[in-house]
């Protein structure tokens, strides 16, 4: 055992704070959400082109079946995300009812990664007006297809919320969600990374999922992206 | 698995399990959330459990998971200075801790996982779905790295 050894064990020595256990086990009890019920409580609205509109609602509506084919595959890719199934949307969105600068923020916040959060004034500099972070906060305000167009990943520079047209407790808690549920995952038989919510990661068992922070760490130890979901040009 | 099986394993593990997500993590509240979160998903996948597994093998996984999507939240947030050992002086402290920031991710996991409780090859072969292998040459590059790096 070399110098390095005796350093490192001595760093990784543990010390947790008093009572952990106790505390941890304690606030276990209390947590639970169930967003799932959310997606009863949506109605839907397809052009042929993809989602157009997503408000509180029910049901599944579009000009013709191909429309209605789209709001559909929507509801139930929303239903897997809010129960933590699903990290991204493969259903199209069509804002071609929105304005041209309304178009552009949303096509920005649209490039957010799941689990993350940017500020209005960034979002502002990035479409190209920097003092322009509160006509950015009225273009996400009037979002008309929340939740799949992540606007609630767009907080104030202070870290404070802003406004959510579902209530703040609404973005609370989608945040949260997309805290604790891990994007790139690993399949240890197939040693293949997927996005969550792949068709292929969703066969994982769960005994075989292992997480990566990304594609680069997971190829370091052996592992290769799918080609399906292409999770390189995700993260 | 029953509850009250699930809590004194809890119990038994928390401190490795907040010494490794500190270790990963860099801060204490970070870290008491990411054992908060793993024990969670363990309490709510604990049917998928099977004995195949040590149990200790199966919450390190399942933490390891939770710290690793944490630091893919936050990809440039460097540790913080840690306090004062019980032999090393602080500054040999804070150059490790500095060194261990140059470590690739996937090695510095391994590393802290094998020196907090002293994890074998197989075990960290398992927590990570590698092969043993695998582990061994990522644990001797980490090595590699950071006497490079103390050394500078």
């Amino acid at each position: 055992m070399d110098r390095i050894d005796g350093m490192l064990e001595e760093f990784f020595a543990p010390e947790a704070p008093r009572a952990l256990a106790s505390r941890v086990l304690r606030a276990l009890r209390a947590e639970r959400a169930g967003l799932e019920t959310l997606v009863g409580k949506f109605r839907i609205e397809a052009s042929e082109r993809g989602v157009v509109r997503l408000h509180p609602g029910r049901g599944f509506h579009g000009p013709s079946a191909q429309a209605r084919a789209h709001a559909e595959r929507a509801g139930r890719e929303l239903h897997e995300y809010f129960a933590g199934h699903r990290t991204f949307f493969t259903v199209p969105v069509d804002l071609a009812g929105a304005g041209e600068f309304q178009a552009r923020v949303l096509a920005e916040a649209l490039r957010i990664p799941f689990g993350e959060v940017d500020s209005y004034a960034a979002l502002a500099r990035r479409v190209g007006h920097p003092r322009a972070a509160r006509a950015v906060g009225n273009a996400l305000g009037a979002n008309p297809v929340p939740v799949i167009v992540p606007c609630h990943r767009i907080i104030r520079g202070d870290g404070t919320w802003g406004h959510y047209a579902f209530g703040g407790e609404m973005k609370t808690q989608l945040l949260r969600l997309e805290r604790s549920t891990p994007a790139i995952i690993g399949c240890t038989s197939t040693r293949i990374v997927c996005r969550r919510g792949c068709a292929h990661e969703q066969r994982v068992r769960e005994a075989n999922r292992v997480v990566f922070a990304s594609v680069e760490d997971a190829a370091s130890v052996g592992y290769r992206p799918c080609r399906v979901c292409r999770p390189s040009s995700a993260a | 698995m029953d509850a009250r099986t699930f809590a004194r394993a809890s119990e038994e593990y928390a401190a490795r399990l907040y010494t490794v997500a500190y270790r990963l993590l860099g801060n204490r509240a970070d870290a008491e959330d990411a054992v908060q979160r793993a024990l969670l998903k363990a309490f709510e996948a604990r049917e998928s459990y099977t004995p195949r597994w040590a149990l200790s093998t199966w919450l390190y996984r399942v933490l390891t998971n939770v710290c690793i999507d944490e630091l893919r939240r936050r990809r440039r947030v460097p540790p913080e200075p840690l306090p004062g050992g019980r032999t090393a002086t602080r500054v040999e402290r804070t150059d490790l801790a500095r060194a261990l920031g140059t470590v690739p991710r996937e090695a510095r996991v391994l590393l802290a996982l094998h020196y907090v409780n002293g994890l074998s090859y197989r075990e960290l072969a398992a927590i990570r779905g590698i092969s043993v292998n695998t582990v061994k040459s990522q644990l001797a590059r980490g090595k590699a790295i950071l006497k490079q790096a103390l050394e500078e």
